[in-house]
């Protein structure tokens, strides 16, 4: 393995990468699923697609743009996506839970559509959907240290109040938290994190390395830190393993990625089952 | 009689614009919309696992909607389950399995010696794609799913609004929570082939979202949901062949424009009525 890694300049990207987004997303799928907020991570992969695939279209007629990295597209679709989440929120504020699958389905309708009108019916489209090492160059290695860079500062400075508001949104509002900001920041960077890790993942296995590991961990740890850090585990030994295996087999990604965390999630489960009979014995 | 592909395709159409916003409507109201995306791509493992089957076993000669059915029902039962072993995390149940679905079928593909071209249509929709036996498969699930609905109307009804209450007058609820797991089921199946697996979706909850803006009641939200869901696949599947753009990607278009429309106007009756006070 050590060989061909060295010999290739893809797969150490891919790999720095993977690694990167196997701390990430996990983290991030945390505070996503204690606030209940499990699908939005799908609904923003989605509307990334939309981006790139405008960026697609757009680069057509537009010549200067084939040299711009179409993922600052999705991002920006990303980020606007989650602004639009939140305004649809109030305009249902009896059925909030209609936002997200509204926008999941105008993304990848919207994406589809664009990408018609591209060309973009092509092998590059199986790539966006489901991931790929090859595809993985040096500026994705670039974007997603900044990436990283930023949400790990974001994370250290507001850990407090994400965790506050995470558990309780009302007392952190009485104690005075801009909840409104924070909510949005944590959008912002949910939205960063999914566009960046999609090259490996692919669009539509982006939330399975940040619900998946985290489903995992909520089995085992005893406290919040833990769920991080088994949470943190899950998804690097997918992650890592995933890679590997794809390599060899030649198949995408982002799908044995998202098999390997959910093998380990029914391991966790099953092995609870067991301890559960083994002690009523 | 023998039918042309757009013909086939239209009927099709028209059938599955009925049907996916009536069954939107009452999951809408149940508050589990999103079971349709969870749903739709556990399909998609079917239909690669089907497809990859008769593949690589010659005898082996299944249509994947089939196998796709199957499926969307073991994922449905599988969610019911890990509701229970997540009972203070439910919402987990839906991204737990729709991302296993993508995951496996990636693979699947990946592993399929045909191209990716042929995916496409199943991923995003295609009515040229609509052949007789996936028109008489349509016809048949709509006829089952409105019987369904007629016979149970009363006990969807009370369970929908009300749970509690439901089973207290004596509706066995797990009974019709799996009749409904099995509509869903059927639903996504059948709009396979015209919208695609990862448009039913859209099919099934953008038509509600738009109608809830109007309807003053249950009856007024099944009828506007059935007239945008018609309306949008109607112009989506001509805009689509005329403009050669895939055509579920185009009535979800449609589908937007329509409840963009709808929420301004709704917002600007407010402010009419505001103003005229």
């Amino acid at each position: 393995m050590l060989e061909v890694m060295w010999k290739y300049d893809f797969l150490q990207y891919a790999f720095f990468v993977g690694i990167v987004i196997g701390f990430l997303a996990p983290v991030l799928g945390v505070f996503i699923v204690v606030r209940r907020q499990a699908m939005i991570a799908d609904a923003l992969s989605h509307i990334t697609l939309t981006g790139i695939a405008f960026h697609l279209y757009l680069a057509q007629s537009a010549t200067f743009l084939q040299t711009v990295h179409p993922l600052y597209m999705g991002m920006g679709f990303a980020v606007a996506g989650s602004i639009i989440m939140e305004r649809l929120r109030n305009v249902y504020s009896a059925y909030k839970e209609l936002a997200v699958p509204i926008i999941l389905s105008i993304g990848i309708g919207l994406g589809v559509v664009f990408l018609s009108l591209a060309d973009g019916f092509n092998n590059d489209l199986f790539q966006y959907l489901f991931g790929s090492i090859i595809a993985v160059s040096q500026g994705d290695v670039w974007l997603i240290s900044v990436v990283a860079l930023v949400v790990v500062l974001l994370l250290f400075f507001f850990y407090k109040e994400l965790f506050f508001m995470s558990f309780d949104e009302e007392q952190a509002k009485i104690s005075s938290i801009p909840v409104r900001s924070v909510n949005l920041l944590f959008s912002v960077m949910a939205a960063l994190v999914i566009a960046s890790s999609m090259r490996i993942l692919g669009i539509l296995l982006v939330s399975s390395l940040s619900i998946l590991p985290v489903a995992a961990a909520m089995q085992v740890a005893k406290s919040f830190k833990q769920t991080f850090l088994y949470a943190v585990l899950f998804g690097e030994i997918s992650v890592i393993a995933g890679l590997i295996t794809a390599f060899y087999l030649d198949v995408a990604p982002g799908g044995m990625i998202a098999i390997f965390a959910l093998i380990l999630l029914l391991l966790v489960l099953s092995g609870k089952k067991y301890d559960k009979i083994r002690r009523l014995r | 009689m023998e039918w042309t592909f757009i013909e086939r395709g239209f009927t099709a159409a028209l059938i599955i614009g009925l049907i996916a916003p009536l069954v939107g409507a009452v999951l809408a109201v149940r508050r589990s919309s999103i079971i349709s995306e969870s749903l739709s791509h556990v399909t998609l493992t079917g239909i690669s696992a089907g497809v990859l089957l008769s593949q690589t076993v010659n005898m082996v000669s299944i249509n994947p909607l089939y196998t796709g059915f199957v499926f969307a029902l073991a994922g449905s039962l599988i969610i019911e389950k890990l509701r229970q072993t997540y009972s203070h995390f439910q919402e987990l149940a839906s991204p737990i399995i729709l991302s296993a679905g993508v995951g496996v079928s990636a693979v699947l593909m990946s592993i399929s010696p045909s191209g990716y071209g042929e995916w496409y249509d199943y991923l995003f929709g295609s009515i040229v794609s609509v052949t007789k036996e996936d028109l008489i498969f349509i016809s048949v699930t709509a006829g089952v799913i409105l019987l369904i609905f007629s016979l149970y109307s009363k006990e969807i009804k009370s369970v929908s609004f009300d749970q509690e209450f439901a089973r207290v007058s004596g509706i066995s609820t797990s009974h019709i929570n799996f009749i409904f797991s099995l509509l869903v089921a059927l639903v996504i199946s059948m709009s396979m082939k015209v919208v695609g697996v990862l448009l039913v979706g859209a099919l099934i909850s953008l038509p509600v979202a738009s109608a809830m803006q109007f309807a003053k009641s249950f009856k007024q939200l099944l009828g506007w949901s059935v007239l945008f869901g018609e309306f949008a696949v109607l112009i989506g599947v001509y805009t689509s062949y005329h403009f050669n753009i895939a055509t579920g990607g185009m009535i979800v278009v449609i589908l937007a424009v329509i409840m963009l429309a709808a929420v301004v106007l709704r917002k600007n009756s407010m402010l009419y009525r505001l103003l005229n006070r």
